[in-house]
């Protein structure tokens, strides 16, 4: 295979459908709402029941559903998959009264303007207990056989940086507290996000400069922390369509082509950035890479989800 | 078929919008080009004759990557601009360019505000402080407007662009210098963590429960010695507060100044228009105006040529100009086609259904962007056919903003 030839299928060992955790980060606007979307949706229907955990300010996965916003109760979107919005203070509020056994408490001591403010200086508990949240359900989350509740958990996590911050948030925190709840807590969940076997965290990316950049150094840094890579999806890809040859004849043939003739090179100015940015991924992370086609839908919705979802099938 | 539902010939050049302002922040979500926006901008005042600062906190190389460079380092670093002048620009002022180190600023920070070197040393050198300038939520965007302001005032530059932290929510940003003070400056935090502090002075009357209980129900999540780092760090930090607030209010005032002008950047997608609105308002609830809305990565719409669009005209069009309408053969070397046994006037007809399907995309979500932010300058810039990368590259960019449709 040369290195710029179209990615159609990923080996199988990263089969992300056989974790208990797959993570989507990468820099902003390449695509991780919608790709969490789209692997549930391919997970969903094969039979899996799916949850998708989304952590950042806004709602994105079940406005792509055309649902109104999950809102941060168990919601569900379609057959088996569901979704869930994380935010801070509710987390906060469900894994306090989880370990106090008491609502009262809870709300005495945790709801007093004082604590709050402590709680916002005392580095990252938010992230501590929103990240918490999502690994127990992927994790912890069994029904009254014992059975895990979810065969997949997918987070929707946020863009790079702050993505690469809630990720490390275990890491970072045992290194300044080993004893107490919490750090036991710390401990299970970055034995949960280390594990290979239960956890991938994915990187997308788009065929442009600044964002295949990011996904690699992004990448990198993940391994740094001990994290389990997944493959990166370059999203938004453009497959050649027309030759040189073909394409200069319609330029040249006068205004009657010049339309078709500007459409050919836009589409082939954009399929020319698939390539090369393939290719410089494909020399980053050899063959860990999924493509994912371009949709060119008036309105991005489910349709445009599972056309998604039969694409990387082969790759899952 | 027309351009966005806006007369672009009567806006101002974007510089002349911008012309005596002291700082340019560029705000939008991340993806949509906010640091190349900011870049080009930079670029364009400094070749009209400013010296001029072009600051980003991305530690992910974006703003290197678009100046043609391949580091920046946390220092202010002068770009040659002579890589223009095969263009035909012959630059009048100065462009530099430096990226934040959030943990540098802070260490520099801590150094400037410290009573005594002693003082410096044991605030760097708390557990806390270690972990809370790296990941403290609002940290990024203080440390940004914290040194913006200070940029300022060196009197070395005409004027500052910041490419802002891609943050999701505008009133991280502007609300930082408040929320850190928030967190820093708490008698009540004082007052919980008192026990521990040894202190005492503000006794228990807030309470109506005694605060050892409080503490004590805390420690039984995060463990004594966690509570104990932080009242080390906030005792650490006694007299640091001063310091903090009079910068603090004095990037708000600047901020909130005529000599401040926000540039809200986004791209046509629907996610990144539901957030520049998002910003948008945000603004405008602090009082501020937004100066000017740029739209990057426009599509531009093939059908402005008009001509054939259907396969069967487009296949009497090629024969008329005596082209083959067969299959794709690639030359050896060239990659293989995607459908490329399709007859070419077939590919022809579905890449212009797709190219028209993505301009009428992007000018349904300009025209909601007009709409809402109406009497804003809007500035499109089209879809460039390669990526930026270079100081070239940024002028043809900052160029195509300036061109009417």
């Amino acid at each position: 295979v040369s290195a710029a030839a179209p990615a159609t299928s990923a080996p199988q060992a990263h089969a992300l459908l056989g974790k208990r955790l797959v993570v989507f980060t990468g820099k902003g606007g390449t695509g991780k709402s919608t790709l969490s979307a789209a692997l549930a949706l391919a997970a969903a229907s094969q039979g899996m029941k799916v949850l998708v955990c989304e952590v950042t300010a806004r709602e994105r996965v079940s406005e792509l559903f055309g649902s109104e916003p999950a809102g941060t109760e168990l919601r569900q979107l379609r057959p088996h998959l569901w979704a869930v919005h994380v935010r801070p203070r509710e987390a906060m509020h469900e894994y306090g009264v989880m370990k106090l056994r008491s609502e009262t408490i809870y709300n005495l001591v945790f709801e007093r303007k004082v604590v709050r403010y402590f709680l916002k200086a005392a580095p990252s508990l938010a992230e501590i207990t929103m990240l918490g949240k999502v690994c127990w359900h992927a994790a912890k989350d069994v029904d009254y056989r014992g059975q895990p509740t979810w065969d997949l958990v997918i987070l929707d996590a946020p863009a790079t940086g702050h993505g690469l911050t809630l990720l490390t948030v275990p890491e970072v925190f045992l290194g300044l507290v080993t004893e107490g709840p919490l750090a036991a807590d710390m401990t299970w969940m970055q034995a949960l996000l280390r594990d290979p076997a239960r956890t991938s965290v994915c990187v997308t990316a788009l065929p442009e400069e600044m964002p295949v950049n990011e996904a690699i150094e992004l990448r990198a840094a993940l391994q740094q922390h001990r994290l389990p890579v997944g493959p990166v999806f370059l999203n938004s890809a453009f497959a050649t369509r027309f030759t040189r040859a073909e394409r200069s004849a319609v330029a040249m043939a006068g205004p009657l082509l010049s339309a078709a003739g500007e459409a050919a090179d836009a589409h082939e100015a954009r399929a020319e950035l698939t390539f090369r940015y393939r290719a410089a991924l494909r020399e980053a992370v050899g063959e860990a890479l999924v493509e994912v086609p371009h949709q060119f839908d008036r309105h991005f919705g489910a349709a445009a989800l599972e056309r998604i979802g039969k694409a990387i099938a082969g790759s899952l | 078929v027309t351009g966005p539902s806006l007369d672009q010939a009567r806006r101002p050049p974007l510089r002349q919008l911008l012309a005596g302002r002291k700082v340019i922040c560029c705000v939008g979500s991340g993806g949509v080009g906010k640091t190349t926006t900011s870049a080009a901008l930079a670029l364009r005042l400094a070749v009209e004759g400013q010296r001029v600062l072009v600051l980003t906190i991305d530690p992910a190389r974006r703003l290197a990557n678009a100046l043609g460079l391949s580091a920046l380092g946390n220092r202010e670093t002068p770009i040659s601009l002579h890589p223009l002048e095969p263009e035909g620009v012959h630059a009048k002022g100065t462009l530099h360019a430096m990226v934040l180190d959030l943990k540098l600023a802070w260490d520099d920070l801590i150094h400037r505000e410290a009573r005594t070197p002693e003082h410096a040393r044991q605030v760097l050198a708390n557990r806390l402080y270690q972990t809370l300038s790296t990941v403290l939520a609002g940290s990024l965007e203080y440390m940004a407007t914290e040194r913006v302001a200070e940029l300022s005032k060196s009197g070395r530059y005409d004027v500052i662009v910041l490419d802002t932290p891609p943050t999701t929510n505008a009133l991280d940003f502007l609300e930082a210098p408040d929320k850190l003070l928030d967190v820093l400056d708490n008698d009540a935090m004082r007052v919980l963590l008192g026990p521990l502090l040894k202190a005492g002075r503000f006794g228990l009357r807030f309470f109506a429960l005694p605060s050892s209980i409080v503490l004590g129900t805390l420690a039984k999540f995060t463990g004594a010695s966690f509570l104990e780092d932080v009242a080390g760090f906030l005792v650490a930090f006694e007299g640091l507060y001063d310091g903090f607030k009079r910068r603090a209010a004095e990037v708000k005032r600047l901020l909130a100044s005529p000599e401040a002008a926000f540039v809200l950047v986004t791209s046509p997608s629907p996610l990144t228009i539901e957030e520049a609105l998002f910003f948008h308002r945000t603004l405008r609830e602090s009082r501020i105006g937004t100066a000017a809305v740029v739209v990057n990565r426009v599509q531009r719409d093939p059908r402005r040529f008009g001509g054939p669009e259907q396969q069967a005209a487009l296949a009497e069009a090629l024969q008329q100009a005596r082209l083959s309408d067969g299959p794709g053969t690639p030359a050896p070397g060239e990659p293989p086609l995607d459908d490329g046994s399709a007859p070419l006037s077939q590919r022809l007809a579905r890449t212009l259904e797709e190219q028209a399907a993505l301009a009428d995309l992007d000018r349904r979500e300009i025209e909601r962007l007009a709409h809402a932010l109406s009497g804003v300058p809007l500035y499109t810039v089209p879809r460039l056919r390669k990526d930026v990368h270079d100081l070239a590259g940024l002028w043809q960019m900052e160029q195509a903003a300036e061109a009417p449709e």
